[in-house]
């Protein structure tokens, strides 16, 4: 179990804007600022230049966070029809996605060719066979798997064909006529060490220039996926000690003429959104204080359970003397407890918790469980 | 800087159209319609990504599409068009003064009423003609109860990856010809074979399976970009489609309709198709 990270006490200009975001829209609320969203986005444009970077709006599918990236010229993974949805309804051109899901429905593929996602994400046969209707109008990644022991969430389990089949499979989709633009590779989400990227960077590379001698086409893209990691404990990223080797791998062997694409999910929002949800009651149990707090696991803090993650908290009172808490959500469900065991001064009912680092999975998985609607969004 | 519209239709390729003036924008029940001028094309009507008419070009596809059935059966008196939302199919049907009614039976109304108001060069009042019938329904649903009967059906579809995608069905075959008098034809979209062969394929085996004479005649629609599209065939009387220049020229002339696109002789030279799209429909068939 990760250890909680937990701030105490506030600057005045941090309590101040926190209280008057909270007079002016309620309480619970997840806080979007676009300028740490921007700042991120930039970041790792400067780390690795030339590359594309595909937001991946499942990690926070939000209009405001699509129109955000699209305006600083991000592109989107896309993983569902209902995704497309949200970049059509603001005018972005399915030109600018790709459809990273390796597992899909008919429907689902119509649905996105409909919305004008043309390149598609396979990574066995049987999948590649359900492109075959429509292998004229589209383009295939292959998803190869690197199975890591860096990264808190293994993606590779799930997706992925083994890397020595892959010349098989580019054999018999040329053979069907479907036309590989190139590999894809997701090391896993939070990927903590940058080995896990530059040895598949390295593998595929090699693969590509193995493939070249049987592929009719030329491929073209190397999707080095997403799992950039960012810090749950408060402390700065190295962001440069991260992404060199990366930047060099890159460098060093992806073949000339491959466009190098990336899905960065995690690592764009979640530094870039903040929530604020104050306690709405407290009791004395045994040896220990409860706070219930009007936003959870059920809702923004949803991540704790589907993401693995553990928010650092912001408590705004600094005040020494403490006790043995536990910060729990609003909902009946015993399950919904945001922090146990945790150190907190008295805190009133009133008075807010902020968590910080909540963009990645937090709204994308929250619930309306209990009928409770959840925190407000809003954009500074 | 004026904003482009690029077609989705293909991922290596497409093409692209400078919106001069965005007229109308909405995603409907069915579909993600847009309808803007260009300064080449005049008014450009797309659909869920796809270029679906211009003003500039539209006449050679609603010519061929309508006239081709309608001179080579010489006396349709009841015509369907399914989809044609635009009004385009309808204008051109409208203008054989034998035909009694042509019922357009549309799946979004939206698209007419749109079509209306932003394309009204399409339907040039069609619309108003009392011998227009104008169904709002599921074109599968209507042709499966319909109790009406039909000389030439039409069926001006989306691609079919769309809702369209029944219009292409064994099904919907069979039911056109359920529905069609003796003698009568059916002619369907059938998109460009040079990057869609597949339709081509598809289509002949399925419509095949309804109708004992089935072929594909073409024209070559500009937006549709990739040189010839083509226009499914079925009927169950071969003379239709051997019928002979005369005969065309003299059913032309009687008509006096004023076509940019039609005549006789393209009608007749439609028929001939590239060896690719042959070899596809015998390997289809075969």
């Amino acid at each position: 179990m990760t250890q909680r990270a937990i701030r105490y006490g506030a600057t005045e200009d941090e309590k101040a804007l926190y209280l008057d975001l909270v007079k002016k829209h309620g309480s619970p609320l997840l806080v979007i600022s676009r300028e740490k969203l921007l700042q991120q986005y930039n970041t790792l444009k400067q780390q690795l230049p030339g590359v594309a970077l595909y937001y991946a709006i499942k990690a926070f599918p939000y209009p405001a966070i699509i129109e955000i990236l699209d305006k600083a010229g991000a592109c989107f993974d896309v993983a569902s029809a209902g995704e497309i949805d949200l970049l059509q309804a603001q005018h972005i051109s399915g030109r600018r996605t790709i459809h990273t899901h390796p597992i899909k429905k008919d429907a689902e593929i119509r649905a996105a060719l409909r919305g004008g996602s043309t390149t598609f994400v396979v990574d066995n046969i049987d999948e590649l066979k359900k492109l075959l209707p429509y292998r004229q109008r589209i383009g295939v990644l292959l998803r190869v798997s690197f199975r890591s022991e860096t990264t808190q969430i293994d993606l590779s389990r799930k997706f992925g064909c083994s890397p020595d089949s892959v010349i098989e499979l580019v054999e018999q989709a040329s053979a069907l006529g479907a036309h590989i633009r190139g590999l894809s590779f997701h090391v896993g989400s939070q990927s903590t060490l940058p080995k896990a990227h530059v040895e598949a960077i390295e593998r595929c590379s090699q693969i590509i220039n193995d493939a070249a001698a049987i592929n009719p086409n030329p491929m073209d893209i190397l999707d080095i996926g997403g799992g950039f990691p960012v810090s749950y404990n408060f402390e700065d990223m190295d962001n440069e000690a991260y992404f060199t080797p990366i930047r060099e791998a890159i460098k060093q062997y992806v073949p000339d003429g491959i466009r190098v694409i990336a899905e960065p999910g995690r690592y764009l929002i979640a530094p870039a959104v903040t929530a604020i949800s104050s306690v709405s009651g407290k009791a004395k149990r045994g040896d220990y204080q409860w706070y219930y707090l009007d936003d959870g696991v059920y809702g923004s803090y949803s991540g704790q359970i589907f993401d693995h993650a553990c928010y650092p908290l912001q408590i705004l009172n600094d005040e020494a003397q403490r006790e043995v808490a536990i910060l729990a959500g609003p909902t009946c469900d015993s399950i919904d407890i945001i922090a146990e065991d945790i150190e907190l001064p008295k805190l009133e009912e009133g008075d807010l918790v902020i968590g910080h680092m909540m963009g990645a999975y937090t709204y994308a998985t929250s619930t309306q469980f209990n009928s409770l609607s959840g925190a407000s969004i809003i954009v500074i | 800087m004026s904003d482009f519209f690029t077609e989705t239709l293909y991922d290596p390729l497409g093409q692209s159209f400078r919106i001069d003036k965005l007229y109308y924008e909405q995603k409907t029940e069915h579909q993600h319609l847009m309808i803007f001028h260009n300064a080449f094309l005049g008014r450009v009507m797309t659909l869920d990504g796809v270029v679906q008419t211009t003003e500039r070009d539209e006449f050679i596809y609603h010519e061929m599409m309508a006239h081709v059935p309608m001179f080579a059966h010489g006396n349709a008196k009841k015509v369907l068009i399914i989809g044609g939302g635009d009004g385009g199919m309808l204008r051109e049907a409208l203008r054989h003064k034998n035909v009694e009614q042509v019922t357009m039976v549309e799946i979004d109304g939206a698209v007419i009423e749109m079509s209306k108001q932003w394309l009204p060069n399409h339907s040039q009042g069609a619309f108003d003609d009392p011998r227009a019938n104008i169904v709002i329904a599921d074109g599968m649903d209507f042709v499966r109860e319909t109790e009406m009967r039909f000389d030439v059906i039409i069926s001006d579809s989306t691609d079919p990856i769309g809702p369209g995608e029944v219009l292409f069905s064994n099904d919907f075959y069979a039911q056109c010809k359920r529905i069609l008098n003796p003698g009568g034809v059916m002619v369907t979209q059938n998109g460009v074979p040079f990057f869609q062969v597949d339709e081509v394929r598809n289509t002949a085996i399925r419509m095949s399976a309804s109708f004992s004479d089935q072929t594909f005649y073409s024209a070559a629609v500009p937006t549709y970009y990739g040189g010839i599209m083509t226009f499914a065939w079925g009927s169950d009387e071969s003379t239709l489609r051997t019928i002979d220049l005369d005969s065309l020229q003299q059913r032309y002339q009687q008509a006096g309709i004023e076509t940019r696109y039609y005549t006789p002789e393209i009608h007749r030279a439609s028929f001939a198709l590239p060896r690719y799209v042959d070899i596809a429909i015998a390997e289809a068939k075969a």
